[in-house]
């Protein structure tokens, strides 16, 4: 009876919503773009079958063509085989960035948020000391008190990353702490931890979710950053920033910094969409 | 200024001197870390040509011989005083090494910070006036493209262009004004990209508001609806994005000054990473913290002026309204407010 | 078809050249969806005409098509002809000079509808603009008197204040002011009450009847409530999903409505229908249907509270929320909580079910103090009295399915093993008319009205003795509310439960309430049995909460 006509309206409506929350090109063809990026740090060997590190001392410094995509270096390497080569290192590194500033932050977060008092107040100092100290500075000097490795660069980004993860992180905790539901779970019988592990938690994590996904933009942006100041691993590596910074010894040969800066750009935009899809949807 | 704005401000002030030491005694410990004994080892490098005497002196100067807690006790003494010490390369004094290079530094980032202005509120004037078909849409997805350009790309583009190619301005004179102009530029950039994300998220917010239609009702057109209504409104978060992106400004400035070969903090930090010149990194590191503290107490300090929705005092709303438990507190500082990242 | 007949109707007296607003085939598309399809109307000059509609009907795209203030997306066909040209057609700027001048707006939500940066004189300017006037001293005195005639006691104080500093009745009444100003031929008013207080609503709608007679404006009226519209308008259209279902003038509309959803939405009105429930509340098992009858009386009350008081204490000052409240609840009855916002009913609510304390005074459940139990012996308490909130967009996890939702209670409670729990989710969905292909949904993909039903759900499988219920339905449009209001009364003959209803609807309480306690400013300002308030109401306040419940002319 009435049941009945109120499903047939709600029918509507909610395959309406699937309709209009198609998901747009721009976001496909950024899920393309990073699925090219994936392969090519999980099988390098598929993609550049040329050699990254002994290159053709003849073939040196060729422009971009069909037997080298983006040219050759001055040691004649393939450049596009470097690029393929380095983006293991590029990526991997940034994943432990973000994986880092999730974790600690978002542990940080998640106590100040749901204890509150005392404890938030000293965590909110602490992360507010974090956010003070200017992030690449931050991990310069991190970076240069562990050693210049990639590795180290991957932990300096993170821990500068933590700050901001923390706040969001306590922010949406206290928004969720605050919202109807998680009092209407209290009132059936929601113990403390329940109501902090199964409300908080998953509806806060929307928001951590698109902000991870922008911070590895941001961190594959601050790593290539440290290692163009050759704070990362030293060549033959070929870190996507290390690149850029020994190309642009090069000024005849433009390839050699804008091939891999556009890999860069390319990346970082398509992560930068997903992230912006992300929050729209969440 | 009544008193609970005075209260707020004194709170707030506290708050700023509690983080600046805390940040000065976070970096000394990131810094002491550092394996081995990197001091001694510099003082002993014969290139610098210390003698016995004066590495005694500076061993004592630094408390080298106590332990960490009081060296860290000392120096943080030291550092209260605006004593920040002697560098270990050059034995000068690190408060005359830094005030020699900060003037071009903050030049440049102030133009930085002047050109990212300037090109955000243009994007964002243009997303909001420029009729939709004459590309609306190229602009709004500049910032987004501006933010994942490595800055040292945009600098190497700018030199190559400009330089390289058109010949304005020459890499050997860093200090020219076109030089400056494009070496802020390529700092500024991702600054841009910050603040016209939230200009335009605040802009299109705004006028989807309700008493943007209202005040259309009343005959306003676009030009002064933009003016009067929503200009205002979304240029408030502004002043908290500007002041979050100090820390960037002078992050950012390592990577341009190598880039356009300027004498500046940058340089100056490099410089000491590569030498283990650990007093100049704390001082360096120190200050920066110093200025972005400072530069956000100020924002949070004028933004309750700015805004007549902020209220200090945590009255409720309305007389007649429901004195509910869970008021939220208005009173919120920057560092902890909700800042949308672009 | 009824458009062509109604056409006339709204001008039945004047000839149809001299209609200010004549409506044809308006039709509203956001790409490929339509929202208002061939819409037609007329309204002559000194008139009113209702919009009449729930939420999605469309009434709202037609106020803002005939003001050309859609968003960009929106493209809106026809014709639209005001005091004879075609206002779709025109130019913006031949159209903008219309805007303030000759068609004036009141809009839905007086909150949001004013700039909260700028000064309420600063926008008070703009309105004052369109008069022509050029001296800035002449403009602030012509807004003064304004703010004055539309009942603002202090016309200087709002004029310096900012939009946060005003309550929601000022700021309508400033926003009509500025509306009225140029002295507009057409005022086109937006639900311009939803979002206020019951009282204030009629005083509102007492003062847009009052500038439309003094100043001979005619008054487009959108609505969602066929009450109001039929006291205030001289004519009616009925619009569902954007499609015109009647129209015509009110009487006839609404005395002999032909449409079946102008019936349904007439007998859903609870204004218009205070017996609607009456033979389905007399099933009860002989508790309330007598209430003299001695069992009834010397029962031990399911729910009591004595002299309860509650203050907070906010930067120093003391608000009391609740002074010296006392009432009673017998069992399998239906007690309603009555007050405006800032009556302190919330608070009564929050401390019935434990979640904050009385400074003083009893709260007994079943003879059981609530107050100063341990959590587990709040837990023991809940158990047995449930709460519905009142938005139902608020308080269901997002993130969870509803057979996840409704199983909530049973599994915090540890109540029966798997099986059984996935019986008593699914009886308590079929007893609020759930069907159970929306166990797996989640809340973000149900309406309002599922949700609502959801939350009861939650609330019952427990099989509590009372549910507390806060506005459960002021968030739903009346339709909706009508079909919950029957399974709440029918839930309540079949299992005895006893309901504690907070409501600001007056005409709801008088369908389904037994007893009633009317709350002003956290104070008692009378109590009892429905029947009697509402027929001998001793307390003015109550007099002037009954006196705000739309009279139709034609009902």
């Amino acid at each position: 009876m009435t049941a009945a006509t109120t499903v047939v309206g709600s029918w509507r409506t909610a395959s309406a919503r699937a309709w209009s929350g198609a998901v747009p090109p721009t976001v496909l063809l950024s899920f393309a773009v990073l699925l090219v990026v994936l392969l090519w740090s999980l099988l390098p060997g598929v993609f550049a079958t040329q050699d990254p590190v002994n290159g053709v001392p003849a073939d040196k410094l060729l422009g971009p063509s069909a037997a080298h995509w983006f040219g050759t270096d001055h040691l004649g390497r393939d450049l596009f085989a470097r690029v393929v080569h380095g983006t293991a290192s590029s990526v991997t590194s940034a994943l432990v960035a973000v994986t880092i500033g999730v974790v600690v932050g978002g542990a940080i977060g998640l106590v100040a948020g749901s204890a509150g008092g005392w404890t938030d107040v000293v965590l909110a100092r602490v992360v507010d000391v974090l956010l003070a100290i200017p992030s690449f500075l931050l991990a310069v000097v991190i970076v240069s008190s562990l050693g210049f490795e990639t590795v180290n660069a991957a932990i300096a980004t993170g821990v500068s990353a933590v700050a901001v993860f923390a706040r969001v992180m306590r922010a949406e905790v206290i928004k969720t702490r605050r919202a109807v539901f998680v009092e209407a779970s209290v009132l059936q019988g929601g113990s403390r931890a329940h109501v902090l592990l199964r409300h908080v938690l998953p509806n806060a994590s929307r928001s951590l979710l698109a902000l991870a996904v922008l911070q590895f933009g941001l961190s594959i942006l601050v790593i290539a950053g440290l290692a163009f100041l050759g704070y990362g691993d030293p060549p033959p590596a070929s870190d996507w920033g290390l690149l850029v910074s020994s190309g642009k010894d090069y000024p005849t040969a433009p390839w050699l910094v804008y091939a891999p800066a556009l890999v860069v750009v390319a990346t970082v935009l398509s992560v930068n969409r997903i992230s912006r899809w992300l929050r729209r949807t969440a | 200024m009544n008193a609970s704005y005075l209260r707020f401000a004194g709170r707030r002030l506290l708050q700023a001197v509690v983080v600046v030491l805390l940040a000065y005694v976070f970096t000394f410990v990131v810094i002491s870390v550092l394996p081995g004994d990197p001091v001694t080892n510099t003082l002993r490098n014969p290139e610098n040509g210390f003698t016995e005497e004066e590495i005694a002196r500076i061993v004592a100067y630094y408390g080298l011989d106590q332990p960490v807690v009081v060296q860290l006790w000392q120096s943080l003494s030291h550092f209260v005083v605006g004593d920040l010490g002697v560098s270990l390369r050059s034995n000068l004094p690190v408060t005359r090494l830094v005030a020699e290079v900060v003037p071009s530094t903050l030049a440049l980032a102030a133009s930085a910070l002047a050109v990212a202005l300037v090109l955000a509120f243009a994007v964002a004037y243009g997303t909001q006036n420029l009729p939709r078909r004459y590309g609306q849409g190229v602009l709004r997805a500049l910032p987004s493209l501006f933010l994942s350009v490595p800055a040292f790309v945009v600098g190497l583009l700018l030199i190559q262009v400009f330089a390289f190619q058109l010949g304005l301005f020459r890499v050997i004179e860093p200090d020219g004004a076109w030089a400056t102009f494009f070496a802020a530029v390529a700092l500024g950039i991702p600054v841009s990209a910050q603040v016209a994300e939230v200009l335009i998220t605040g802009l299109d917010h705004e006028s989807r508001q309700e008493y943007a239609a209202v005040a259309r009702s009343r005959g306003l057109g676009q030009a002064r609806l933009f003016a009067k209504h929503l200009l205002k409104p979304s240029s408030l978060p502004v002043v908290t994005v500007v002041a979050l992106t100090v820390g960037e400004l002078l992050g950012g400035a390592l990577i341009i000054e190598t880039i356009f070969g300027r004498t500046g903090v940058g340089s100056l930090v490099q410089r000491s990473v590569s030498t283990q010149d650990l007093p100049v990194l704390q001082a360096v590191v120190s200050l920066a913290a110093v200025v972005f503290v400072v530069v956000n107490l100020l924002a949070d300090l004028v933004y309750p002026l700015l805004d007549p929705r902020v209220r200090l005092d945590r009255a409720p709303r309305k007389a007649a309204g429901q004195p509910g438990p869970e008021q939220p507190t208005p009173e919120q500082p920057i560092l902890e407010r909700q800042v949308s990242v672009p | 078809m009824t458009v062509t007949a109604a056409a006339p109707a709204g001008v039945a007296a004047a000839p149809a050249s001299s209609a200010l607003l004549r409506v044809e085939g308006l039709t509203v598309a956001y790409g490929r969806t339509h929202v208002v399809s061939d819409v037609s109307f007329t309204l002559g000059r000194g008139e009113s005409l209702a919009l009449i509609g729930e939420s999605g009907s469309g009434k709202s795209t037609i106020a803002r098509s005939l003001l050309r203030l859609l968003p960009d997306a929106g493209a809106a066909h026809g014709r639209v002809e005001f005091e004879g040209r075609d206002v779709l057609s025109l130019p913006e700027r031949q159209f903008r000079p219309l805007r303030g001048r000759s068609l004036g707006f009141v809009p839905q939500d007086p909150g949001s509808s004013l700039n909260a940066v700028r000064t309420i004189g600063a926008q008070a300017q703009e309105a004052a603009a369109l008069t022509g006037e050029r001296d800035a001293g002449t403009r602030r005195r012509l807004i003064l008197d304004t703010f004055a005639q539309v009942g603002l006691d202090d016309p200087g104080r709002v004029y310096d204040s900012y939009p946060h500093q005003l309550s929601g009745g000022m700021l309508q009444r400033v926003l009509i002011g500025l509306a009225v100003l140029p002295r507009p031929a057409l005022l086109v008013a937006d639900e311009p009450t939803s979002a206020l207080d019951v009282t204030i609503q009629k005083r509102i709608l007492d003062l847009l009847s009052e500038l439309r007679a003094d100043l001979g404006i005619s008054l487009l009226l959108i609505t969602h409530d066929l009450a109001i519209a039929a006291e205030r308008a001289d004519s009616l259209v009925v619009l569902r999903d954007g499609v015109v279902q009647e129209a015509g003038p009110t009487a006839q509309v609404f005395a002999a409505p032909r449409s079946a959803y102008a019936r349904e939405l007439q007998a859903d009105v609870p204004a218009l229908n205070p017996d609607r429930y009456r033979a389905l509340r007399e099933t009860r098992a002989g508790s309330a249907g007598d209430p003299g009858s001695a069992e009834a009386t010397e029962a031990a009350p399911r729910i009591e509270l004595r002299g309860v008081t509650k203050a907070f204490t906010v930067e120093g000052r003391r608000l009391t929320a609740l002074d010296d409240v006392s009432f009673a609840v017998r069992h399998g009855t239906t007690h309603a909580l009555v007050g405006e916002s800032g009556s302190g009913k919330t608070t009564a609510v929050r401390l019935l079910l434990g979640l904050d304390q009385a400074d003083d005074g009893e709260i007994l459940v079943a003879g059981e103090p609530v107050h100063g139990r341990s959590a587990a012996g709040l837990r023991a308490v809940r158990r047995h009295l449930q709460l519905v909130y009142q938005n139902p967009f608020t308080s269901l996890d997002p993130t969870w399915r509803v057979e996840r939702l409704v199983r909530e209670p049973l599994d915090r409670f540890g109540i029966g093993d798997r099986a059984e729990r996935t019986v008593r989710v699914r009886e308590a969905l079929a007893a609020v008319g759930l069907a159970e292909e929306l166990l797996a949904r989640r809340p973000g993909a149900l309406s309002g009205g599922q949700r609502q039903r959801v939350a009861i759900a939650r609330a019952l499988v427990l099989r509590p003795d009372v549910l507390v219920l806060d506005e459960p339905t002021s968030a739903l449009d009346v339709t909706v509310q009508a079909d919950l209001v029957e399974v709440l009364v029918r839930l309540q003959a079949e299992l005895g439960l006893t309901y504690v209803f907070v409501s600001h609807d007056l005409a709801l309480v008088r369908q389904l309430a037994d007893t009633v306690t009317v709350l002003h400013r956290g104070r008692v300002v009378e109590g009892g049995e429905v029947e009697k308030i509402f027929a001998t109401p001793a307390a003015p306040y109550t007099r002037r909460l009954l006196d705000s419940i739309p009279h139709p002319s034609g009902g």
